[in-house]
C-alpha cells in the first residue's frame, strides 16, 4: 500500500512535469522578453537609440549595471556597446 | 478685471521674447505680496533678468526681496550636476574602482546630451510647483519664450506616460514571475531566465523594489505637476503680448497649443499700448497700425478677460513703479 502511494506520488510529479514544463519555459521566456525591453529603454542611448528620457533613466542604470553584460550578450552584441565601459 | 490671476496657487506668465513678461510677472508678484500673500517669483528663462529688474543678486535659491515676497532664478546646470553626481555615486558603489574613470567620462557626456538641461529644468519646476499652497500662497513663474514654455508644460504629461510604460513592463514581468513560481519554476535549472531578479538579488535586498520605487517617485512628481497644471482652480496662465504683428501671431499659436494640452489660459495682458494722449504725426501713424492688431486681439481672444496696459513714460525700476504697473494690469484705480 505504502509502496503504491509512493509510486503514485512519483507518477503525479512526472505527469506534472510533463504538462507544466512547456508552459514554464514559455512564461520564463515571456518574462525575459519584458525585462529585455525594459533594459533597452533604460540603456537605449548606449545602443544609439535616442532616448527622450535619458536624464531620468540614468538613475536606474546603477541598479541594472550587473545585469548589463548578460543583456547585451543576448541582444547579439559580443562586446559592451558602451565604449570604454568594459564589462567584458 | 484680471484679479483672478492672484487668487490661484500657481500663475504662469508667458509670451514672446521681449513683450514684457518679466516685468508683468514681477508687478503681479509685488501686488500679491502687498496683499500679504506669501509669493514666490520664479524665473525659468535661461537668460535670467529678475536680478537686474530688482537691482540685487538672486540666483538659484529662494531670496527674500520684501515682506511676503521671494524670488528664485532656476539654474538647470546646477540641478543637472547634482543629479549626475548622485547617479555617479550610486554607480561607483557597484563597480570596481578601476572603472571609476570610465563612469566619470560616460556621465560627463550625458551632461552635454541634448535634453539634459530641459529635463533638469522640468524637475526643478515640478519641485517648486509643489511649494505652492504650502510654503507659499502663490508661486508666479516668469517663463521663457513661448515655445520653450509650452514644451515645459507638456512634458509632465509626456513623461508620466513614459514612466507608465516602463512600470507596465515591470508589472508584466512581476506577474509572469509569480505565475512561474506557481508552476514550481525558479528552482529548476534553466527556468531562471529573468534578467532582473536572480538569486543574488535576494541577498542584496530586492533590487526590483528599488527600481520600482525610483520609477514611482518619478511618476508621482510628473503626475502631480500635470494635475496642478491642468486644474483651473490651482493654475492660471496669463499670456502677455504687444499690439504688433509677430507678437499677436505667436500668441495665437501659443494659445492654440496651450488649449490643446488643456492648460487653462485665463488672461491676456496687452502690454505697451500707445497712450491716447500721446500726440504727433509719427505716433498717429503707429496708432493706426496698432488699432488693427488691438481689434484682432479682441476678436481672437474674445472669450478671455483682457487688459490693455499703456506704454509708460518711465521705465519700471523699483517696488513702487512695479506696484503701480501691477495695479494697471489688474485694472485697479
Amino acid at each position: 500500500m505504502a509502496r503504491n502511494a509512493g509510486r503514485l506520488a512519483r507518477l503525479k510529479t512526472l505527469l506534472e512535469e510533463f504538462y507544466v514544463t512547456p508552459y514554464r519555459g514559455a512564461l520564463a521566456r515571456a518574462r525575459r522578453d519584458e525585462d529585455d525591453i525594459f533594459m533597452l529603454f533604460v540603456f537605449a542611448e548606449l545602443m544609439g537609440v535616442p532616448n527622450p528620457a535619458a536624464y531620468y533613466t540614468l538613475e536606474l542604470q546603477p541598479l541594472l549595471l550587473e545585469r548589463f553584460h548578460e543583456w547585451h550578450r543576448r541582444q547579439g552584441l559580443e562586446h559592451s556597446p558602451l565604449d570604454g565601459f568594459r564589462c567584458c | 478685471m484680471l484679479d483672478h490671476l492672484l487668487t490661484g496657487r500657481l500663475l504662469f506668465v508667458g509670451g514672446k521674447g521681449g513683450v514684457g513678461k518679466t516685468t508683468t510677472a514681477a508687478a503681479l508678484a509685488v501686488v500679491a505680496a502687498a496683499r500679504d500673500r506669501r509669493c514666490l517669483l520664479v524665473s525659468t528663462d535661461p537668460a535670467h533678468s529678475l536680478a537686474d529688474l530688482f537691482g540685487r543678486s538672486i540666483g538659484n535659491r529662494e531670496t527674500a526681496l520684501a515682506s511676503s515676497l521671494w524670488a528664485l532664478e532656476i539654474d538647470p546646470d546646477q540641478q543637472a550636476d547634482e543629479h549626475l553626481a548622485t547617479v555617479k555615486a550610486r554607480m561607483k558603489r557597484l563597480v570596481h574602482p578601476r572603472s571609476f574613470g570610465e563612469i566619470d567620462r560616460q556621465l560627463d557626456l550625458a551632461r552635454q546630451a541634448p535634453g539634459t538641461m530641459e529635463a533638469a529644468m522640468l524637475e526643478r519646476v515640478a519641485e517648486v510647483m509643489a511649494l505652492a499652497g504650502d510654503q507659499y500662497d502663490q508661486v508666479i513663474f516668469d517663463t521663457a519664450p513661448t515655445g520653450h514654455t509650452i514644451r515645459l508644460l507638456s512634458l509632465p504629461e509626456v513623461m508620466a506616460a513614459w514612466t507608465d510604460g516602463l512600470l507596465g513592463h515591470r508589472e508584466r514581468s512581476a506577474r509572469l514571475g509569480s505565475a512561474l513560481r506557481h508552476l514550481g519554476g525558479g528552482r529548476q535549472k534553466g527556468d531562471d531566465l529573468s534578467l532582473l531578479e536572480s538569486a543574488s538579488d535576494y541577498v542584496e535586498g530586492s533590487r526590483d523594489d528599488q527600481l520600482n520605487e525610483l520609477l514611482q517617485t518619478r511618476r508621482r512628481k510628473f503626475v502631480r505637476a500635470r494635475d496642478q497644471l491642468l486644474d483651473a482652480a490651482v493654475s492660471a496662465f496669463a499670456l502677455v503680448l504687444n499690439p504688433d504683428r509677430l507678437s499677436v501671431l505667436e500668441s495665437i499659436k501659443a494659445y492654440e497649443t496651450l488649449t490643446r494640452f488643456a492648460v487653462p489660459v485665463t488672461g491676456i495682458v496687452v502690454n505697451r499700448v500707445l497712450p491716447t494722449d500721446a500726440e504727433g504725426a509719427f505716433l498717429d501713424a503707429r496708432r493706426r497700425q496698432e488699432a488693427r492688431y488691438l481689434e484682432e486681439i479682441d476678436r481672437v481672444f474674445s472669450r478671455l478677460p483682457r487688459v490693455r496696459v499703456p506704454l509708460q513714460p518711465d521705465e519700471v525700476h523699483d517696488m513702487e513703479t512695479l506696484r503701480r504697473l501691477g495695479h494697471l494690469i489688474l485694472a485697479i484705480d
